[in-house]
């Protein structure tokens, strides 16, 4: 928990859920497991809003908690949960590649919602996919539920650990904290509903009205109405699936830029055929035989068996690793080395850095002292073929910057600095680290500078919201074209550049968030693989 | 000891061999640094653009999007509103925020911690002719102004507990506030103005902002 990822955690909170729980949450990072009255007492809250937060964050997955032995509750947050709201745009539209916008939506909602039971879910993206249809036309909950059935089986969601049971009349007081047990078996099982029924269109009042409608209309609602059939089961997204959904998309590609595309699509084939059968931080893919691979090929791909076990062979003897022969019953077995090819994609992305950041020479020196290890710094100019002053700058510069490490050999036990080998090598491991902490402070950066330009235009804007909403509530009351014409002007055409620009910087500043999440995944799901699980 | 008497002379000793790292005679170093880097260092290679394409647009739209749903949803904790300088008349009619830091959106109790319920305090209005008198005597001066203060038109029907109070109030007061449930529906259907009427002419005043020849009456 370095000072970069409490900032951006800080931040993500900030944006999302408001002050208060920012405070929260911040303090239980910061802090580990801490009672509610210590949090309190700690970030000077008064226990109400304590409470609020604790609640929000709960709901979201983000604070979990535990009852000691003594009889009080703690609450801790993991601050990599946290970290995983900058990347909800990517499980969404992940989630919208493929189960279309249905998918997309029920991911969305329970990202929103944190966790929902099933009927909530349906209901609510059914009334949001009419909202969206032409007049007249419903969406109906049956297709809404078989595609949630569908991201159930693929696991793409999954249900929250559940509620004990309660008897109805029990003698002991119940305990402070429910304890939630996760059931292995049942995660993915889908509760066996019958939902009928079609999604509703709001009406098209003033809002006002409507949330007034919609308030006298559910208490009603409410005082009839008896608990869900599948009260109790509520559902989170996986993120742990959808990492390996991008893991394995991103060995695809990897593969085929190095190699062709058939040769990819055999790597997808196979990965899709180890999805369930491999846990997610397994070292290599079960063995999959040539005969197995061959069958479960895409039907559009009609290639001779020959040219796939060539294509194999080639894979497996590829310097890069990515696909390994294990035997040789059933045509040949084949594995997928995770580990070793999301090393690779850790390198490959050092590298890069390296090359943007210090120019084509520096890179040379790095890839050369990736491949041989340990070199001396005379080694260094000769392989490099690089004048010896140059390659010495070029060496301090990435020294400074920890790209590079210098490890000491020393030929005398007095460790006498003459007579002391010295090798420059490079640290896969611990650059990562440092690049990981790098792009923490970047996306810290990246935010806080996109919220000090929308602080700055902040009268700009509301004037152009109030702008939008009389020229929206004109037009609805028909008016004529001056009038509306002469409410346009009343921003200034200056305004209107500065409201231009302002608008093209945020955007860039979100794109840019989202491509340095991409390079934080790929250097997390690195560090990841190589802590050794106890 | 030797090493420092060679200040001055040319370029410091250090404790090992220097030219076993590189740095052959005579070459000077470069300066030494005697501030910390500055905060926006220049940049000698430019960063590559962005990626574009479908995706990324999307991906922006969805992030975007995202960030401004967030903001209207009940896990929005809005830090409460500071109190307006002088007690106004709209006060009375207007939605403010959740009572006494009350959420907005139901959580399953039964998957949190009993601590973390939060009681809300039934709104009581000027209803002396309907309660008993012995409730009044029973509720701390403190609450009933607190209560007077913070009037809302939502409708709470959650009552949640909280182990703060002691526990004889708790039931008593609970079993008030069900009673008291029918007469607050029956007090809001009492005022005949629906609220979305109600303007309270804070934005009558704000175009007219520009021209301050006029005096305003």
């Amino acid at each position: 928990m370095t000072q970069a990822e409490i900032k951006l955690c800080s931040l993500l909170l900030q944006e999302h859920f408001g002050e208060i729980v920012e405070k929260i949450g911040t303090h239980l990072i910061k802090t580990g497991s801490q009672p509610l009255r210590v949090i309190a007492n700690d970030t000077g809250m008064s226990l109400d809003q304590v409470k609020k937060a604790l609640c929000v964050l709960i709901q979201h997955n983000l604070v979990t908690y535990q009852l000691q032995k003594r009889g009080f509750v703690e609450y801790e947050a993991p601050c990599s949960r946290v970290l995983r709201i900058l990347r909800y745009p990517r499980y969404i539209y992940t989630a919208k590649t493929l189960y279309s916008d249905m998918g997309e939506l029920i991911v969305e909602e329970l990202l929103l919602n944190g966790k929902m039971t099933m009927s909530a879910a349906v209901r609510k993206v059914a009334d949001r996919l009419t909202e969206t249809m032409e007049d007249g036309k419903t969406m109906d909950y049956g297709e809404v539920s078989n595609t949630f059935v569908r991201l159930a089986d693929t696991h793409f969601i999954q249900r929250c650990p559940m509620a004990p049971e309660t008897t109805e009349t029990s003698d002991a007081p119940p305990p402070p904290a429910p304890t939630l047990a996760v059931n292995e078996k049942d995660m993915y099982v889908v509760p066996n509903l019958n939902l009928i029924g079609k999604g509703k269109r709001s009406r098209s009042f003033d809002d006002e009205d409507n949330g007034e409608h919609k308030a006298k209309r559910q208490k009603q609602d409410a005082d009839s109405k008896e608990p869900p059939p599948d009260d109790g089961i509520y559902w989170q997204a996986n993120i742990d699936r959808f990492h390996q959904h991008f893991r394995d998309q991103a060995i695809v590609s990897a593969v085929a830029n190095r190699m062709d595309q058939t040769s990819s699509e055999i790597v997808r084939t196979m990965l899709r055929m180890s999805e369930i059968t491999t846990s997610s931080n397994a070292p290599y893919t079960q063995p999959l035989s040539s005969n197995e691979i061959f069958r479960s090929l895409p039907t559009g791909y009609n290639i001779v068996k020959q040219i796939l076990d060539q294509y194999l062979t080639l894979l497996a003897d590829d310097p890069l690793e990515f696909v390994g022969k294990s035997g040789d019953s059933g045509g040949g077995m084949y594995v997928i080395n995770l580990h070793k090819a999301l090393a690779t994609l850790a390198t490959a992305t050092l590298e890069s850095i390296v090359q943007e950041r210090f120019g084509s020479r520096c890179a040379r020196i790095f890839r050369l002292l990736l491949r041989k290890k340990h070199l001396e710094q005379k080694q260094v100019e000769d392989f490099a073929m690089i004048p010896a002053k140059e390659a010495k700058d070029m060496l301090y510069k990435m020294l400074s910057e920890n790209f590079v490490s210098l490890q000491e050999i020393p030929k005398t036990p007095d460790h006498a600095p003459s007579r002391t080998f010295y090798l420059y090598t490079v640290n896969t491991l611990s650059s990562a680290r440092m690049l990981l902490h790098r792009c923490y402070k970047s996306v810290a950066n990246l935010i806080e500078r996109r919220q000090y330009e929308t602080k700055e235009n902040k009268r700009l804007l509301e004037k152009s919201q109030r702008v939008e909403a009389i020229l929206a509530s004109m037009q609805a009351t028909g008016a004529e074209e001056v009038q509306l014409q002469e409410i346009e002007e009343m921003i200034t055409a200056p305004e209107r550049q500065q409201l231009e620009n302002l608008k093209r910087n945020v955007n860039k500043i979100d794109a840019s968030e989202n491509q340095v999440d991409e390079t934080i995944f790929v250097l997390e799901s690195y560090i990841e693989s190589t802590v050794k699980k106890l | 000891m030797a090493g420092r008497g060679g200040r001055g002379r040319g370029r410091s000793q250090m404790t090992f061999n220097v030219e076993a790292v590189g740095i052959g005679k005579g070459d000077s170093l470069p300066p030494s640094t005697l501030q910390p880097s500055p905060l926006f260092p220049p940049m000698e290679y430019k960063p590559v653009p962005l990626q574009t394409g479908e995706e990324v647009e999307y991906m922006l739209a969805l992030k975007q999007e995202l960030r401004g749903a967030m903001k209207n949803l009940p896990y929005y904790v809005k830090p409460a509103a500071p109190k307006k300088d002088v007690e106004r008349y709209s006060d009375k009619y207007q939605m403010s925020g959740p009572i006494d830091n009350a959420i907005d959106w139901n959580p399953d109790w039964r998957r949190l911690p009993r601590e973390l319920k939060i009681r809300v305090r039934k709104v009581r209005k000027e209803r002396t002719t309907i309660l008993i008198p012995k409730h009044k005597q029973r509720l701390p001066v403190d609450k009933e102004e607190a209560i007077k203060k913070l009037e809302t038109l939502e409708k709470k029907e959650e009552e949640v507990t909280s182990e703060e109070e002691g526990e004889k109030e708790e039931e008593e007061e609970g079993k008030e506030e069900e009673e008291e449930e029918y007469d607050e529906e029956e007090h809001e259907e009492e005022t005949d103005y629906i609220m979305s009427y109600f303007d309270n002419g804070e934005e009558f005043g704000a175009d007219s902002d520009d021209n301050m020849d006029e005096a305003i009456y």
